[in-house]
């Protein structure tokens, strides 16, 4: 394929704007996690630093790095050092076959003194768009298990193992109904492209010939259960609590990071929220109709990309903020439950949920 | 445009360390493990013939190795740890009876 | 240009973890080089044309199978178990003679294989590969699901606890 050097810049401020979004989510997520929490539980919560405590996540990535950097004497030297790194990569990666905006045409932009685009140009506010997007999604979050797994062995601690062992058959797991959840979406939209999947829930359907309902696949009669098990699956695949049987800090101390210490450990934090933002960004673009407007077509000039690309981080912003909630409301289940629903009862629900999508495509229903 | 061969190389080394592996281990998970090597040498030759001839057999057989490799993990994998539940090792030259 | 450093870098990759795979004595280290090993392997892939099949490798080997046998060793705790070094006579007839394999192996390819004929590209996408599975190899699709279905009854059978056997170390977490 050929391409020029806009081309190239333009990838490179795309990436350059996902990256600071991805990165800079962790300290506002811990804020909102402690003052979440506080909320939840009725008390007031880091409020000293700063107003309302936002600089605290500040202060914790100070005390994070001063730390000392604390390296077991039995663990594997090199994994233990590699592992966090490796949890890091899919987390960071994962976000980049996600649509987070309307594409819109650049022409004639003046800037510097200098006209640019006078070929007008699309600008696809997505990193990657490729025509396997929903696989590359896949193929890194199975990558995702590698850094606890490589964690918790390495650190040559018992209750660290089990952390890694437990994620593991985990995550493999959940896995399988997150994917049968995803392909009910796929299937409607045909397509493995998020950006198709996206532009299928533009628009609106009429029920009963008075009420319209934006075609987001969560309001589609025959996808709200692979909707639910796609959240709950996306859970347990963050290893978010009711589902963190990989840190279970009342059974196991911590986990599979309980050597860790310092930067590596921050580094296992920032993993953990930036695979929850790349869930809720998946959740969203899947089943909450992505950048799409309810009952408004946004006109493809930059302000319409501007306004819906407000509207996802809105989204993606709500969807955290509800993985913050049910981690306080709900308590840990106990591990041969989250092994039964997995198997016995998501597994079937999205397969036949699956089943119950091909009817309604092939009755021209949907 | 990279030759055909570079990767049928690629492969046919991949295979040998493969065969290697299963040669001069003892452990059984690890000449699994380089069983499975094997089958992914054999992988890249059907995919580069694939291109090298524009036919599509190729990548749906490599569909089906894949398929019938996590078939074959799942039993391969059962029976090591019905093994090391009966025999405390997964020596492959301790495994010397056919029933137990 | 730039696919040819790829192709390098990722062979080179792919056959060195293959090495550590089979040299290294402790099973989590060869494992974790296998899954490097089948990452390389993927961007092979995708430098053949095949992106959907890539995607799958990673999905499969690395995402499924390989977790599948970290997951064991690690629940059998083998990592610490002593692995008895192979007869001499049998490692260096099982060095030679792969090694004379590969030679051989190379040598042949470069004196017959189709390699001067000019590969072109022939891009490959699921849609081609779904339509082929449900129409030419439907047959052989469903005997496969057959296939996976026998395997796991058949895993299912051999790692259960048989009834009135003492505990074993493994049973508590296996269950």
């Amino acid at each position: 394929m050929p391409f020029d050097a806009t081309d190239v810049a333009l990838s490179v401020l795309k990436i350059a704007i996902v990256l600071l979004a991805i990165l800079n989510v962790t300290p506002i997520m811990v804020w909102v996690e402690r003052r979440g929490s506080a909320l939840i539980q009725d008390r007031p919560g880091p409020n000293r630093v700063g107003p309302f405590g936002l600089f605290q996540s500040f202060a914790d990535a100070l005390k994070f790095i001063l730390k000392e950097d604390i390296v077991p004497d039995a663990a594997n030297k090199l994994l233990y050092t590699l592992a966090p790194a490796i949890g890091l990569l899919p987390a960071l990666t994962t976000i980049a076959v996600v649509p987070w905006g309307r594409p819109f045409m650049l022409h004639n932009l003046h800037l510097f003194g200098r006209t640019f685009f006078q070929q007008p140009r699309i600008f696809e506010p997505i990193v990657a768009d490729l025509n396997i997007g929903v696989l590359l999604v896949f193929a890194l979050a199975s990558l995702a298990v590698y850094g606890i797994v490589v964690a918790g062995w390495s650190s040559n601690n018992k209750y660290s193992l089990f952390g890694g062992i437990r994620a593991s058959a985990q995550m493999i797991s959940y896995e399988l109904a997150l994917t049968l959840a995803a392909v009910s979406a796929l299937l409607v939209a045909g397509s493995l492209r998020l950006t198709d999947v996206v532009w299928k829930q533009t628009g609106y359907f009429v029920l009963f010939d008075t009420v319209k309902i934006p075609s987001w696949n969560i309001f589609s009669p025959a996808m709200w259960i692979s909707a639910i098990v796609f959240i709950v699956s996306g859970f347990a695949e963050t290893n978010r609590l009711p589902f963190d049987f990989a840190e279970a800090e009342a059974e196991l101390v911590a986990g599979y990071h309980t050597e860790y210490s310092s930067m590596k450990f921050a580094l296992f934090f920032m993993s953990e929220y930036m695979a929850m933002t790349t869930m809720s960004a998946l959740i969203v673009t899947f089943f909450f109709g992505g950048w799409s407007i309810p009952y408004y077509v946004p006109p493809a000039t930059f302000l319409g990309f501007l306004l819906t690309a407000l509207v996802f981080l809105a989204k993606v912003s709500f969807m955290l903020f509800v993985f913050v909630w049910i981690r306080w409301t709900i308590p840990r289940l106990k591990y041969d439950i989250l092994m039964k629903i997995g198997w016995k009862l998501f597994l079937p629900l999205a397969l036949a949920n699956l089943v119950i999508v091909a009817f309604f495509i092939a009755k021209g229903w949907i | 445009m990279i030759p055909t061969s570079w990767f049928l190389i690629l492969s046919a080394m991949l295979f040998a360390i493969g065969v290697c592996g299963v040669l001069t281990r003892k452990n059984g998970i690890t000449i699994f493990m380089s069983i499975e090597l094997m089958v992914n040498a054999v992988n890249l030759t059907f995919l580069a013939y694939a291109r090298q001839f524009h036919q599509l057999h190729g990548l749906i057989f490599v569909f089906f190795v894949m398929a019938i490799a996590a078939a074959e993990a799942a039993v391969g994998l059962a029976i090591f740890i019905s093994l090391f539940h009966h025999r405390e090792t997964i020596d492959v030259d301790e495994a010397n009876l056919m029933h137990w | 240009m730039f696919e040819y450093v790829i192709f390098f870098f990722f062979a080179a990759v792919a056959v060195i973890f293959a090495m550590v795979v089979i040299t290294n004595r402790n099973p989590v280290v060869s494992a974790l080089s296998l899954v490097v090993s089948f990452f390389a392997l993927a961007v092979m892939y995708v430098l053949l044309d095949a992106p959907f099949l890539a995607a799958l490798q990673v999905i499969v080997y690395a995402g499924a199978i390989m977790v599948l046998f970290l997951f064991v060793i690690m629940l059998l705790n083998l990592q610490h178990m002593h692995e008895p070094a192979t007869h001499p006579i049998q490692q260096f007839l099982g060095y030679t003679s792969s090694a004379a394999f590969a030679i051989a192996l190379v040598y042949y390819l470069l004196k017959y294989a189709a390699y001067n004929v000019p590969a072109s590209p022939f891009y490959t996408d699921a849609r081609m590969i779904g339509v082929a599975l449900f129409e030419a190899y439907i047959f052989p699709f469903e005997m496969v699901s057959i296939l996976l279905l026998a395997a796991i009854v058949g895993a299912l059978l051999l790692s259960g606890r048989v009834p009135g056997q003492r505990p074993n170390a493994g049973d508590e977490v296996a269950s």
